[in-house]
């Protein structure tokens, strides 16, 4: 199967060269440098100290139990989404893939048009619908299926609603660009060569589209790490995620010097899964 | 003769060097910036205070929200102090003397009306009282205290509780059967132990005071710990001061502001003491200022409304900043603790 690949798609040939318009690149740098890097390097001189006790402050953050376990407790919710993320969005590229070019422009639509409501509002809406109060409880009340409200929100199913509502576009959008890059005629040949539909999909499409499935995937878990509305709303403030402690230690205690360093150890964390990311993207557009 | 012009002209000039120095210090602050908590309680501060600081002074103020002691330590260490009041919850306020984070306040240039002695402070000025106190929908059944909102079998219904330890730990005690003047020191244990009892029936732990009247609405909770001005307005909203939690909120100075600005908002602060305008930011939020003399300037027919009204003053505790203060990294850590346990 390789090999007709490697047929199909020859692998572009760069030669190496100083890269032009360097000269034009300075401002851009030297724009990130102060705005972006110096003040990470800000938080991360933050963190260290006082003198003569330079990791007190992690020492602190990997004795206070607690704090350990609100960034596990996050990262456990950023798993399960990326999951429920891969689960809805795969078919959902892939029935997109299927669609007429005509229909591919409208379902596109569709999925970019939810980056056009407000966070905010997206968020509380599940309220309205999944609420003790909300649509389907009522109707459940009414259908006489359950007495008492079923609690779909307000915990770490209600959390998970939100973000995977907020993050699916951010893996359909690459998995459906890359499924449209794949060659069709991959394809065909196995099915002239006889081969069956689960078979071409289990052994061919599939396998194809797993880069840039897992791509997305990390994409979508290091997003998760960051959220802070949908926990505060939907998880009914029981559901600690490492950025609403971190609004608690900077704005409430301050206790920036603490907050720096749980900050470096997720800034370091998501670096990780970012060269992770990297090291897939990269392979996937090798294939 | 000569002497007379002379001391004449003398006269006029000192007159048109001290008009020519007013109006000098006059164009130099031509703005004031404030950070304040926003929301109707920000419109309070526009109506009551600002408006008649303006006619006065002809100094413009800008508003900015929300507040944080973080935003302050921001900007004193940066040392570029860009707003010349900051609101401060009363536990803020204490974290900031100790931070080495306000200015002392000029008295003298405040020159206040009659306030309580409790909002005269060295570094702030307490300029609203607010409570936090028991709210339910108007068809559940009706709550007197902190006992029955723990009592779920005879008050049977979702409940929404703050996502802050200070407003919710003492009423925990309460419930507990401890008496209000004997809560501090806080016994932790004790009041966890009790909150424990309760979390199941919480649906909804709440970190922004507009969620606790927008629940009960939705129906999503029956009942909720709100903060008074929240609620006492809101129809189809019940509620009760009884054992409610009484607090201040305080103004504070940025450490290192320019002595200006600082002038500036000393006659700011003056106009925040007097009664008449506290009763037209009490009509804009049921919250009170600390002017000794307000309740008969208050809507008499709203008067149950109102935190410092006297009937609702005298069934209510205070909340005591300093413990908060002391305590305050054992208390979060517990917090969050307790809530991972949820």
């Amino acid at each position: 199967m390789s090999d007709i690949v490697s047929e199909t798609v020859p692998p572009q040939k760069r030669p190496f060269s100083m890269p032009q318009g360097l000269g034009q690149l300075i401002p851009a740098a030297v724009f990130l440098l102060l705005l972006f890097n110096l003040p990470i390097l800000m938080m991360l001189g933050w963190s260290i100290g006082p003198e003569g006790d330079a990791f007190k402050h992690y020492a602190a953050l990997a004795k206070g139990s607690v704090y350990m376990k609100v960034l596990g407790n996050t990262m456990y919710i950023a798993v399960l989404t990326t999951l429920a993320c891969c689960v809805l969005g795969y078919p959902l590229a892939y029935w997109m893939w299927r669609l007429s070019p005509r229909g591919q422009m409208i379902a596109l639509g569709l999925v970019v048009l939810t980056f056009w409501i407000s966070i905010l509002v997206r968020t509380y809406a599940w309220i309205v619908v999944l609420g003790n109060d909300g649509i389907v409880n009522r109707t459940l009340k009414y259908l006489g299926l359950t007495e008492n409200s079923v609690a779909f929100l307000y915990n770490q199913v209600g959390v998970i609603i939100g973000t995977t509502n907020v993050l699916l576009p951010f893996l359909v959008l690459p998995l459906f660009a890359a499924m449209l890059k794949l060659d069709k005629r991959v394809l065909q040949a196995a099915e002239s060569m006889g081969a069956s539909p689960s078979t071409i999909f289990f052994r061919i499409f599939f396998p194809l589209t797993i880069p840039a499935l897992a791509a997305g995937a990390i994409l979508v878990f290091i997003l998760t790490l960051g959220f802070f509305i949908t926990p505060a709303i939907l998880g009914g403030g029981r559901v600690p995620m490492i950025a609403n402690m971190l609004d608690t230690l900077v704005n409430r205690m301050p206790r920036w010097e603490l907050a720096a360093a749980i900050s470096t150890a997720l800034l370091v964390f998501t670096l990780v899964f970012y060269a992770a990311y990297q090291w897939v993207e990269k392979k996937s557009r090798i294939q | 003769m000569k002497t007379i012009v002379r001391s004449g002209l003398k006269a006029l000039a000192l007159g048109a060097l001290l008009m020519s120095s007013t109006g000098l210090a006059q164009a130099e602050v031509k703005e004031l910036r404030m950070i304040e908590a926003g929301g109707p309680s920000g419109e309070s501060i526009e109506v009551g205070y600002i408006k008649p600081f303006t006619e006065k002074t002809g100094i413009k103020v800008v508003r900015e929200s929300p507040a944080g002691l973080g935003k302050l330590r921001a900007m004193v260490e940066a040392k570029n102090v860009t707003s010349a009041l900051n609101e401060l919850s009363s536990a803020e306020y204490e974290q900031a003397k100790a931070l080495d984070l306000l200015e002392e306040l000029d008295w003298e240039a405040i020159n206040p009306d009659p306030i309580y002695d409790e909002a005269k402070q060295d570094k702030g000025l307490g300029w609203q009282y607010y409570s936090t106190i028991l709210a339910w929908r108007d068809d559940a059944k009706p709550l007197n205290g902190w006992k029955d909102l723990w009592d779920v079998e005879n008050f049977p219904g979702k409940r929404a509780l703050p996502d802050y330890p200070a407003y919710i730990l003492p009423m925990a005690l309460i419930a507990d059967g401890v008496e209000p003047k004997d809560l501090y020191p806080l016994d932790l244990d004790r009041a966890f132990k009790k909150l424990e009892e309760l979390k199941d029936h919480v649906a909804v732990w709440w970190q922004a005071g507009a969620q606790p009247p927008q629940l009960l609405k939705d129906n999503e909770v029956q009942y909720a710990v709100a903060w008074s001005g929240r609620v006492t307005d809101e129809p189809g909203i019940n509620y009760t001061f009884n054992e409610g939690q009484l607090d201040l909120t305080f103004f504070g100075v940025p450490k290192g502001i320019d002595p200006e600005q600082k002038a500036a908002a000393m006659k700011l602060l003056h106009e925040v003491t007097v009664a008449k305008n506290q009763a037209a930011a009490a009509n804009v939020v049921s919250y009170t200022g600390p002017s000794t003399e307000l309740d008969p300037l208050l809507p008499q027919d709203r008067l149950d409304k109102f935190p410092t009204a006297s009937k609702n003053k005298a069934v209510q505790f205070m909340m005591d900043p300093k413990w908060w203060y002391d305590h305050a990294d054992e208390v979060e850590q517990r917090w969050q603790e307790f809530k991972l346990g949820l």
